[in-house]
């Protein structure tokens, strides 16, 4: 009697929890705007920004920075399409700004309230990413950076000037290869002769035939870097978004290594602010944005990491070591900046991709 | 004042039902209710940006019988029936030794034993990198022993994956084994001798039999987390192949179809559960596999 009244009462519990559980989740969610805020929740890729910065921008304002770091944009789309994070400023990707903008999940920046983004370099902003050309939602925080074959100088046996290079049999087991759907799929796409943002199933099944004969030469598909692989001679080739960071790490690897003007083109990323409209500190986030385009607290990040200033040469001048820009990265990203495409990925053609990709690594 | 036997049956249920409140609510809130609702998505349909659409499909679990999943479904079942194999082979001279020794002596070599998970799997795979790439250690010191010329390909290929796999999965191997043959009867090994068996037959007649409970759990305990488990083959396989866990990964990821991922974890947690009631059937203890 006793045991049969307790699994009433256990049970009895159980679907109350449930349902409050499920109830927890309704209710309005709007960002309401707080005028004085104490703290602010940024998103950034880690090993992108100097933490001197925050702590500087908190001596100023009296706002705390909590920095939280990105492991990949897809990650945090989910966290903000669900609503299970409340974040005030996110480094993001160009190659998704589209789709934020088309799920509402960015705010408008009001643009008036930045005094620094005449530092910024014209030409970035002249032209918004993908899907926000006229840059109502995001403020460039970074230079662009590019996806493109890098090889080594002395092991790479064939001469390189096109994706589909890379499928020479002379180059088996000498290539990494970074991982993210989007680049290789793009480049595959380009380098094929069509569109990086194709949903025609014949020209994705064209790239995936080209990525499978590459795939036979490939050692290593890499999750964020190539850098240690080539640094440490376990490939010689590598399709990837480092020759900066390889650059910056040694001055040997200016002549050692080199990265290739891909006749195609190469896919070019850039790094933007943005505010999520979910944000109810979008002012304080505003005044962080343009804390950060001080030259005086951007070049701190430049000099802890390197990087592609996208502030003014002039205006960082008196901020970075005089030899800064003899990086030969600099000069290689300028060349390629003409010829280069940028990517954006709808749900239609990341779906394609992605069981395109499955297949790719089923095989 | 006598208290009425109405009244202290109700003290005494009031105070079962608070006993049992804290770990009804966390068992709801942490296992059902997650579970439920991935069961729940896996029938329904893929939105815009990865938002589930609550309108009832069996697409999710049709699409599973595409050749381009059944591939990776196969891939990870392979390298985890390799993996299970070899770390049961090597694991029960292993559990046999650390039974057979001394009691002090088995107590630091199941700590030794166990050392490996209490370090982070992602710190193991980083120092098997270390370790095994062209200017790795291994090679710095061969190459400096003069014992090869070149270095030897010892990453980003199936040598690499088995022997990553095989050195994350032995603790869960060998301590169910361990536990078995320490619980087995010796004089039943005794008797065999006395009986005329030699050593092989009174391990495969006596031996092996009755540890077999053990060896099951090691398998189940192996196997299992394997075939999720693809941090081995992207870190040191070089990524070159897909398993059923970056399959269900980047359904929530990259691929934005929550619904897809659930319909697949769905199916990993019943072929799970199957091997499980199968163990169980046969006579297995779910206290071996930490029930």
């Amino acid at each position: 009697m006793k045991v049969k009244w307790m699994k009433k009462m256990v049970a009895l519990m159980a679907v109350g929890t449930m349902v409050l559980t499920l109830f927890a989740g309704c209710g309005s969610k709007e960002a309401k705007q707080e005028e004085n805020p104490d703290s602010l929740n940024i998103m950034v890729w880690e090993g992108t920004w100097s933490e001197e910065i925050f702590k500087d921008f908190t001596k100023e304002t009296g706002i705390e920075v909590n920095i939280s770091y990105i492991d990949n944009t897809d990650t945090l789309l989910s966290k903000l399409v669900e609503g299970s994070a409340e974040y005030d400023l996110i480094d993001l990707e160009g190659a998704y700004v589209q789709s934020f903008v088309d799920g509402e999940l960015l705010a408008k920046i009001d643009k008036s309230s930045l005094k620094n983004l005449s530092n910024i370099k014209d030409e970035y902003l002249e032209k918004g990413p993908i899907g926000d050309e006229e840059g109502a939602y995001t403020v460039t925080n970074m230079g662009p950076g590019y996806t493109s074959v890098v090889y080594n100088k002395e092991t790479c046996p064939v001469e390189i000037h096109s994706l589909k290079d890379l499928a020479d049999p002379a180059l088996k087991g000498q290539i990494a290869m970074v991982n993210s759907t989007i680049s290789l799929y793009g480049a595959a796409l380009v380098a094929c002769g069509y569109e990086a943002n194709s949903t025609d199933e014949a020209e994705m099944k064209e790239a995936n035939d080209l990525l499978k004969e590459i795939k036979k030469n490939v050692k290593a598909f890499v999750g964020e870097t190539a850098v240690s692989v080539l640094e440490n001679g376990e490939c010689s080739v590598a399709l990837c978004w480092d020759y900066m960071t390889l650059c910056n790490d040694n001055k040997e690897n200016w002549d050692k290594f080199e990265m290739v003007e891909l006749e195609d083109g190469c896919e070019q990323f850039i790094q933007y602010w943005a505010i999520p409209s979910s944000s109810t500190k979008q002012a304080a986030a505003t005044q962080l944005i343009d804390f950060l385009l001080r030259p005086e607290e951007a070049s701190k990040s430049y000099v802890e990491y390197g990087g592609n200033p996208n502030l003014k040469e002039d205006v960082l001048a008196d901020y970075v070591p005089q030899d800064y820009y003899e990086n030969p990265s600099f000069a290689k990203y300028d060349a390629v900046y003409d010829k280069s495409w940028n990517v954006a990925v709808d749900d239609e053609q990341i779906s394609l991709m992605d069981t395109y990709y499955t297949e790719l690594m089923g095989n | 004042m006598k208290k009425s036997r109405k009244e202290t049956t109700f003290k005494a249920r009031l105070s079962s039902f608070l006993m049992c409140a804290p770990i009804t609510i966390w068992s709801v809130l942490f296992i059902l209710l997650p579970v439920a609702m991935l069961v729940v998505m896996s029938f329904m349909t893929k939105g815009p940006l990865g938002r589930v659409v609550y309108s009832f499909t069996l697409e999710n679990y049709t699409e599973i019988l595409k050749p381009v999943y059944a591939e990776v479904v196969k891939q990870s079942l392979v390298i985890a029936v390799w993996t299970t194999a070899l770390t049961v082979l090597l694991g029960y001279p292993l559990a046999a030794f650390i039974a057979n020794v001394k009691k002090k002596t088995s107590g630091v070599l199941t700590v030794l034993l166990m050392l490996p998970l209490w370090v982070s799997g992602l710190v193991i795979l980083y120092s098997f990198v270390v370790l095994l790439n062209t200017s790795g250690t291994i090679n710095t010191i061969l190459m400096n022993l003069h014992l090869i010329k070149e270095p030897l390909e010892l990453l980003y290929n199936n040598f690499a994956v088995v022997v990553g796999m095989i050195y994350m999965f032995l603790p869960f191997a060998v301590l169910p084994m361990y536990s078995s043959i320490e619980k087995l009867d010796k004089g039943l090994i005794e008797a065999s001798k006395d009986l005329g068996a030699g050593p092989v037959v009174t391990f495969f007649k006596v031996t092996l039999p009755l540890t077999s409970p053990g060896i099951f759990a090691a398998v189940i305990l192996t196997f299992i987390p394997c075939i999720g488990y693809y941090m081995v083959t992207d870190m040191l396989g070089g990524g070159t192949s897909m398993m059923v866990g970056n399959l269900i990964y980047r359904q929530f990821t990259i691929a934005r179809n929550w619904p897809f991922g659930a319909a697949l974890s769905v199916i990993l947690a019943v072929i799970i559960l199957l091997m499980v009631l199968i163990y169980t059937k046969l006579g297995g203890d779910l206290d071996d596999l930490g029930a």
